[in-house]
């Protein structure tokens, strides 16, 4: 009975794995095809609309060829298998280099941004649900419902217009003040500085849906017949709430934390472009401007694969957050 | 006592003053220019985007032979230039003791070398396909023989960028050329950093410029996606903004200017297509829209109605007498009518039972931009039944490239340029210009004329063939040239820079304030 539950946890392994593998090569090649598919190109995007541009045909011609080289699919897999993201049109620069400075402002400004809302999302949610159907309950499940309408797009500009034109806090756009020449505690200060308006937005976009997830949740468990039972053992009010009652509610959390992540890539395009954060997502925005292809491909490419690589990690942890994940199987 | 006190209050005073007078000259004097896309490419003539910004950044490094002030022409590293019409030759005399960022003397033969150097490798912004052979008549003076005379030809000399040879004669691939010395030029700044990603530039002063040492020690250039903000929060000293900002923004202090009409919005209509392909059905086209309404509406006021002649008002070669369309939907339908079209009872114009429907592509200037609607509302209210479509730029492009549209609304800048632009802009088919360029080749009479200015080096005879250029393409009307948008900027008066417009543009034709010159004197 033992051997057969193993070998069948090994095999749905392997199809997990396989499946995996077959999703990554069909992404490799939708990121091949689809940014292909956008109307216009490199040449017409950034010649042939420009008034001062004055080329003769065959030196548009020559342009288009230069810029069409690479384009069969068995190329870009060769290429990609030896790790050669390409050089971007744009940029005149390898896709790698561009990819990699973009990615630890986009890390930063996201990964500070879903921790800040899961944690305080978390524990907001707890504790409103221990205190259901009081004013502050119904105040922040009203205000949470309200504030999860509201895109980052709005916020973002109301906290630039608040915070940076009218109260003049807090910079306005970039990451850090360009070739400012500042010491190391200068320049961290700097750059903390440059983040608050854009971390808040996304904050402010993230946390109602992990504080009305995680109040939900902890409504339904603290139901449950085992926290009587804790309740009647005579622990403490705070560790039935946190050690017995919400880390059952983590999943649902985790989950959405797994998700965010997953579209850590192209998360942020939005609060980035308003900001003028460099991340990945002012790198995209710009790359679809210009039709530059490999570096659309390239974020396509790894955003995609990020999201896989997110669902496939999710099922691990399910199974080490809640063991009943790994016994069902 | 009393006096030795006063002694010491002295002399600590004039420690003070003298530490911190030491101080501010040590700081160095920075000037900060945001705009929203921060990219422009590397500031060499072969890696900057063919934009307006990207050739800014460029001119900030290298120089040209004529360069433009807020008057007009004026010397740069050429100190005369003479046309010799016997031998078809500009003869270039050029200024002494001019050094190149790296310390070697500016010479005749930089400029020889750049000549060939970009015959071979084109540079896109000018054509050098008229010269016939460029040599140096002097240490300090270069000959330049054109196969036939050319009068845009001293245009492209206010735009060609001079590289040295001696840096650039081991330069086979210049697209592809990374090295740090393909940024030496002999311009006011020297070119330090460019972060692609961040979209910023560092240029800090060049101190051997021959104008002497620019006044402002660093130039950097920023991405703001809201360039005013940056102005406002002090991020930014010169940002170009929407006119309704002005008002605000001289109220805060910031010195506004606003350019000469150098853009025009245009509807481009396929002309090769029936029933546009009839100037007639253009025309009926031209007396539906009421073009000052678009600008009412549209942009609250701030732009005037374009010239059906292309070239702008502000142009020295302006004819104020091209023929122009005032708003006229009786008119329009007088024409349509006597094309065979008859209107319905629901307003609408049809011929043989079809219904008279046009496809607008429209695609946005600005957020805000509406064009393309109140567009469809006039042709609509004119009996033109319209299917509008709005597309992002690049996609509407590419659609207008190959003739696969009715009617698009587009434009372009560069209207104050040499009268060269009429060719490229009305004319020409095989250029890469070509999806701002009308495309018209029907008039037999243009074709002549678009050749016959081009060869005129007197003044004045070109002006009356430009003349005549602009009255017959406001008949023929391949494209409606709409209204020239209000273009402005503003800057803090408190850095120390007084920014102006070029008139014509800086180089051949980019509508700036951020003109080098500014920087120097």
């Amino acid at each position: 009975m033992q051997l057969r539950s193993s070998g069948r946890r090994r095999s749905r392994r392997t199809d997990l794995l396989l499946t995996c593998a077959l999703s990554a090569l069909l992404m490799i090649w939708m990121s091949h095809a689809l940014p292909r598919l956008l109307p216009g190109d490199f040449v017409t995007a950034m010649y042939a609309s420009s008034e001062d541009v004055i080329l003769s045909a065959e030196q548009e011609a020559e342009l288009r060829a230069y810029y069409s080289r690479e384009a069969g699919f068995g190329q870009y897999l060769l290429r990609l298998a030896k790790l050669d993201w390409g050089y971007s049109y744009a940029f005149m620069a390898p896709v790698s280099e561009l990819f990699f400075k973009a990615l630890p402002w986009t890390l930063l400004l996201l990964l500070s941004a879903n921790l800040i809302a899961a944690v305080i999302g978390f524990i907001a949610g707890v504790e409103a649900a221990s205190r259901r159907n009081s004013g502050l309950e119904r105040g922040l499940v009203s205000l949470s419902t309200i504030m999860e309408g509201i895109p980052e797009i709005c916020t973002g500009v109301l906290l630039l217009a608040v915070f940076s034109l009218w109260l003049g806090w807090f910079p306005s756009s970039g990451a850090e003040t360009a070739y400012a020449e500042l010491s190391f505690s200068g320049w961290l200060l700097d750059v903390l500085h440059h983040l608050t308006l854009p971390l808040l937005s996304l904050v402010l976009a993230y946390l109602p849906g992990n504080f009305l997830l995680t109040r939900t949740s902890m409504v339904m468990v603290i139901r449950q017949p085992y926290i009587r039972t804790a309740q009647a053992k005579g622990l403490s009010a705070a560790r039935i709430r946190y050690a017995h009652a919400a880390r059952n509610c983590l999943l649902p959390l985790v989950t959405r934390f797994g998700m965010r992540l997953a579209f850590m890539v192209t998360g942020a395009l939005v609060v980035e472009r308003i900001h003028s954060y460099p991340g990945v997502g002012t790198l995209l925005f710009n790359a679809i401007r210009l039709r530059d292809l490999p570096v659309i491909q390239t974020v396509v490419l790894i955003s995609s694969l990020m999201v896989l690589a997110a669902m496939t990690s999710l099922e691990f942890v399910y199974g080490w957050l809640d063991p009943r994940v790994k016994e069902g199987r | 006592m009393n006096h030795r006190f006063c002694q010491i209050i002295f002399f600590l005073a004039a420690v003070f003053c003298l530490f911190f007078a030491g101080a501010a000259a040590a700081a160095p004097t920075e000037i900060r220019i945001a705009d929203s896309n921060g990219d422009w490419g590397y500031p060499n003539p072969y890696r900057h985007y063919p934009r307006g910004p990207g050739y800014i950044r460029m001119s900030m490094v290298f120089d040209t032979l004529i360069w433009k002030d807020e008057k007009g022409a004026i010397p740069a590293l050429a100190l005369s230039w003479d046309y010799q019409p016997e031998s078809q030759s500009w003869v270039f005399k050029l200024r002494d003791g001019v050094k190149w960022h790296d310390g070697q003397p500016f010479t005749a033969q930089d400029v020889v070398f750049t000549v060939k150097y970009m015959q071979e490798h084109p540079y896109s912004w000018i054509r050098l396909n008229k010269i016939a052979s460029c040599e140096a008549s002097g240490p300090l003076q270069v000959t330049i023989k054109l196969k036939e005379p050319y009068a845009p030809f001293l245009s492209f000399m206010e735009t060609m960028p001079i590289l040295p040879e001696h840096v650039w004669n081991k330069i086979d691939e210049p697209k592809k050329y990374e090295g740090m010395d393909s940024f030496i030029g002999t311009g006011p700044y020297k070119f330090i950093n460019f972060d692609k990603v961040k979209g910023s530039y560092l240029f800090e002063a060049f101190p051997d410029y021959y104008l002497g040492r620019p006044k402002i020690d660093r130039l950097i250039y920023i991405r703001a996606d809201d360039p005013i903000f940056a102005l406002l929060t002090g991020k930014a000293d010169l940002v170009g903004i929407e006119p309704n900002m002005a008002a605000m923004l001289k109220g805060k202090g910031m010195t506004v200017i606003e350019d000469k009409r150098s853009w025009n919005r245009k509807l481009m209509i396929n002309h090769h297509k029936e029933p546009f392909s009839n100037k007639k059905f253009r025309h009926a086209l031209a007396y539906s829209i009421n073009r000052q309404e678009l600008i009412d509406k549209g942009h609250q006021g701030f732009g005037t109605v374009a010239s059906c002649g292309l070239l702008s008002p502000d142009h020295e070669f302006y004819n104020p007498q091209t023929p122009t369309y005032e708003y006229s939907p009786a008119k329009a339908g007088q024409l349509l009518t006597e094309l065979g079209y008859s209107k319905g009872a629901d307003g609408f114009f049809s011929k043989d039972g079809k219904l008279l429907t046009v496809h607008l592509l429209a695609s946005a200037m600005g957020s805000t931009d509406r064009d393309g609607e109140i567009i469809r509302q006039q042709l609509e209210k004119a009996g033109i039944k319209v299917d509008l479509q709005n597309m992002e730029k690049t996609a509407a492009d590419s659609k207008i490239m190959n003739w696969d549209f009715d009617l698009a609304v587009s434009g372009h800048g560069g209207l104050l340029g040499d009268a060269v632009l009429l060719n490229r802009l009305l004319g020409d088919d095989q250029s890469a210009g070509s999806i701002n360029s009308a495309r018209y080749q029907v008039s037999e009479e243009l074709g002549k004329l678009f050749k016959a200015q081009v060869r005129e080096m007197d003044k004045e005879k070109r002006r009356q063939l430009v003349w005549k250029i602009q009255e017959i393409a406001a008949d023929e009307l391949p494209a409606l040239p709409l209204y020239y948008p209000k273009a402005m900027s503003a800057y803090n008066p408190a850095k120390g820079v007084q920014w102006q417009y070029t008139p014509g543009g800086v180089g051949n034709g980019v509508p700036t304030p951020q003109n080098k010159i500014f920087l120097v004197r």
